[in-house]
């Protein structure tokens, strides 16, 4: 999981990313800043109940993917089966530009999780 | 500009561009008053409080910064009032009032604060914040009976505002009614799931009704099944008819509402949109044009939950403050923009053109907020 991680983390533009269980457990973690990883994935699972109570109730379908852009950066929450992906990224970077990798690593942690 | 302010202003910017890089990589409150100082400097005061704020939200027990964020948000809030008063002159509507109200009660004047709510329930009876807002103040008097009276009419008038049926279910514990609590708590769940606060005042609710809960997951899916089927009784056959309407009902016929609807009608047209709502701060539907197979309150509510807790929580998130979000689910989009003190929430297939949504979603924002 370390490796995937650390792979996507040499993308131009990405600041840091983890892994986190549904239940709010961070399994993973490689952040080039300091943040509070363990509040990071609490709060990651309280957002994804949101999500997904209204994706059912408005027949959007499954969740995919949460971009939250914020006046100091962006995140995304990436639907990676078990668990979510997320990905710290530079208020400023070009999403079309690092969708490609995201996506991958998602698919790599998807499959790490069925092991 | 002459050249000794060229030089001024370009220090200046890269004095700011280096406090957000320090920012980013190792925060400290120090560094916050540092760019709440610079952008100050740099004549930027809406900036220099926003900085302000967000080094706040991070360092809740630094004192130095959450002192002089106290002080930005008063004379803030003094701007405020100004501004709400002249709009309610000449162009009034019921969220100037239940803004104005509220910007009073967090000076804790409170009689302006209720003479306030009177005046705008007289001239808008049919929108729900400023009832909530009146409760607000009958609770902080301790005034249970008074206070659930205007709660009550608050979720009459709009029974998926999270602020209200929370606060209600509070009241009507002190009010020794707590199935009727419950009943408030169920009522949330259904479009906040999951919502930590909301289980655990539940918890003690039926605890206290002598109806324990079995265990955190029941409760999660007996309230939600349960109040489901509630809601679609209460609803019963109007529920269509009350699509679209919103605009009408809060106030009829005005500039504003023209306004918002061709804004509305705009962002609908745009290749891919399959609907479009604003909501206010308070969590009521301001504008919406959905789908008819969907009820514009809800998908308010649920659209100011996603809202709430990502903005609640974005600052630990290391995003600073909450200014758009991207949903994507299996069969379409929901863009998320906040406009001041509302909140835009577009819907759109996957296949939707996204520069032209933007462009249409970026004039929406100028028309809502000159509107406001």
């Amino acid at each position: 999981m370390r490796n995937i991680l650390a792979k996507l983390n040499k993308t131009h533009g990405i600041r840091g990313c983890m892994v986190v269980n549904r239940d709010g457990i961070v399994a993973a973690s490689d952040l080039s800043i300091e943040a509070d990883e363990t509040g990071i994935g609490a709060v990651t699972s309280t957002i994804l109940a949101a999500l997904e109570g209204a994706l059912k109730r408005i027949h959007l379908g499954r969740f995919g993917r949460f971009v939250i852009t914020g006046s100091e950066g962006k995140i995304a929450v990436v639907d990676a089966g078990q668990a979510v992906l997320l990905v710290l990224l530079n208020r400023d970077v070009n999403m079309g530009m690092v969708n490609v990798e995201i996506k991958e690593a998602a698919a790599a942690v998807m499959e790490k999780s069925k092991m | 500009m002459g050249f000794l302010d060229f030089i001024h202003q370009w220090r200046s910017n890269s004095r700011i561009r280096s406090l957000e890089q320090q920012l980013q990589h190792r925060p400290t409150p120090a560094l916050y008053l540092q760019l709440a100082d610079a952008h100050r400097e740099a004549g930027n005061t809406q900036k220099a409080a926003q900085v302000l704020k967000m080094g706040a939200a991070r360092f809740p027990s630094a004192p130095e910064i959450t002192r002089r964020q106290a002080e930005a948000e008063k004379v803030e809030r003094e701007n405020e009032k100004r501004r709400l008063i002249d709009r309610i002159q000449t162009h009034p509507n019921p969220i100037l009032y239940a803004r104005l109200a509220e910007v009073y009660k967090a000076d804790g004047e409170l009689e302006m604060t209720s003479a306030t709510c009177q005046k705008g329930i007289k001239a808008f009876p049919k929108y729900g914040g400023t009832y909530l807002v009146l409760g607000q103040i009958y609770v902080e008097k301790k005034q249970w009976q008074e206070a659930a009276a205007q709660l009550e009419k608050s979720v009459e008038l709009d029974r998926y505002n999270y602020q209200a049926l929370r606060l209600l279910a509070q009241v009507y514990m002190q009010l020794g009614r707590p199935a009727d609590a419950a009943q408030q708590l169920e009522a949330i769940l259904y479009f906040a799931p999951g919502d930590e606060a909301i289980l655990e005042l539940l918890k003690k609710t039926k605890e206290a009704a002598g109806q324990p809960l079995s265990g955190r997951q029941a409760a999660v899916g007996a309230g939600i099944q349960r109040t489901g089927r509630t809601l679609v009784q209460q609803r019963g056959a109007d529920g269509a008819r009350q699509v679209k309407t919103t605009i009408q009902r809060i106030s009829a016929g005005s500039q504003r509402d023209k306004a918002l609807n061709d804004g509305m009608a705009n962002l609908r047209a745009v290749s891919g949109v399959t609907g479009a709502v604003l909501v206010d701060q308070y969590g009521l539907v301001v504008a919406a044009d959905l789908d008819q197979s969907l009820d514009e309150s809800l998908v308010g509510a649920l659209i100011t939950n996603i809202y709430r807790t990502t903005s609640g929580n974005a600052v630990k998130l290391s995003v600073g403050q909450f200014e758009e979000g991207l949903i994507e689910g299996e069969s379409g989009n929901i863009h998320i923009v906040q406009l001041e003190e509302m909140i835009l929430a577009v819907f759109a297939r996957p296949d939707v053109k996204m520069g032209m949504l933007e462009k249409t979603i970026r004039d929406f924002a100028l028309v809502a907020v000159q509107q406001k």
